[in-house]
């Protein structure tokens, strides 16, 4: 799977969670979920098991904790993919 | 420092779905599971123990400047009494937690003495933020104040000390 494909199928499991809708057309990897796309602290838990089930990885409790923006959110999928 | 969070119980039955597979899972402890488990209103129990460990991870945030999503981490104790304790990493944060039946509504400090210096406020008009962290000047004490700020659905609750 290529970045960009990695990329779109994020934006995909993160937009019903979107507050911002102007921050997530801009989206970037520096942005933020919180901060940036004002998502519900309590809406990262469903991100994150969305997508544990579209990626088929799992995402343990030390790699969630980083989870916060599209970067770190990119390098967690490649890393748990990579393992596989 | 002070920490607060509300929870708009109608919003939350709309925004998450705590049934679904792994959610408790990756939020809650043990022993939290286990009192969401034996309590007669989970979800309620549920938001309850979420405002708590936000409020008091605002507070961890406000220490250190480290931001993490690590709920699961943030340990929920003496549920039943007026004051609560949340624990992470050996820091001990104390809890108040208003339950009602629109919302809940937790506010966290570091000093149980604190807890009666806590003012809940309108919004003040010159919020200001150094490193995220907001503060306002007070025109009467003639200093900068801390605010801890928290907005969900229909309620927002503006705390400052």
């Amino acid at each position: 799977m290529t970045k960009s494909e990695t990329l779109e199928k994020l934006k995909s499991i993160v937009k019903p969670f979107v507050k911002n809708e102007e921050a997530f057309q801009n989206i970037t990897e520096e942005t933020d979920f919180i901060n940036d796309l004002q998502i519900n602290s309590a809406n990262l838990v469903d991100i994150v098991l969305d997508t544990e089930e579209a990626f088929d990885i799992e995402i343990d409790n030390a790699s969630m904790e980083k989870m916060l923006t599209i970067k770190a959110a990119l390098e967690i999928i490649n890393t748990k993919l990579t393992e596989k | 420092m002070i920490g607060n969070d509300i929870v708009d119980l109608a919003l939350s039955q709309i925004e998450s779905n705590w049934k679904r597979k792994g959610f408790i899972d990756k939020i809650f402890t043990v022993q939290e599971q286990s009192a969401i488990n034996s309590s007669e209103n989970q979800e309620i129990m549920i938001w309850n123990l979420w405002s708590r460990k936000e409020a008091a991870y605002k507070i961890y945030n406000r220490q250190t400047g480290i931001r993490n999503y690590n709920p699961i981490q943030f340990e929920c104790s003496d549920l039943d009494l007026e004051i609560g304790k949340v624990v992470f990493d050996n820091k001990v944060f104390f809890t108040k937690t208003e339950i009602t039946s629109d919302y809940i509504y937790t506010e966290s400090v570091v000093k149980i003495i604190d807890f009666d210096k806590i003012k809940t406020i309108a919004r003040p008009e010159n919020i200001q933020k150094e490193e995220g962290i907001p503060y306002y000047f007070d025109v009467l004490d003639l200093v900068n104040k801390p605010l801890s700020i928290t907005h969900h659905g229909r309620f927002e609750r503006i705390i400052s000390i």
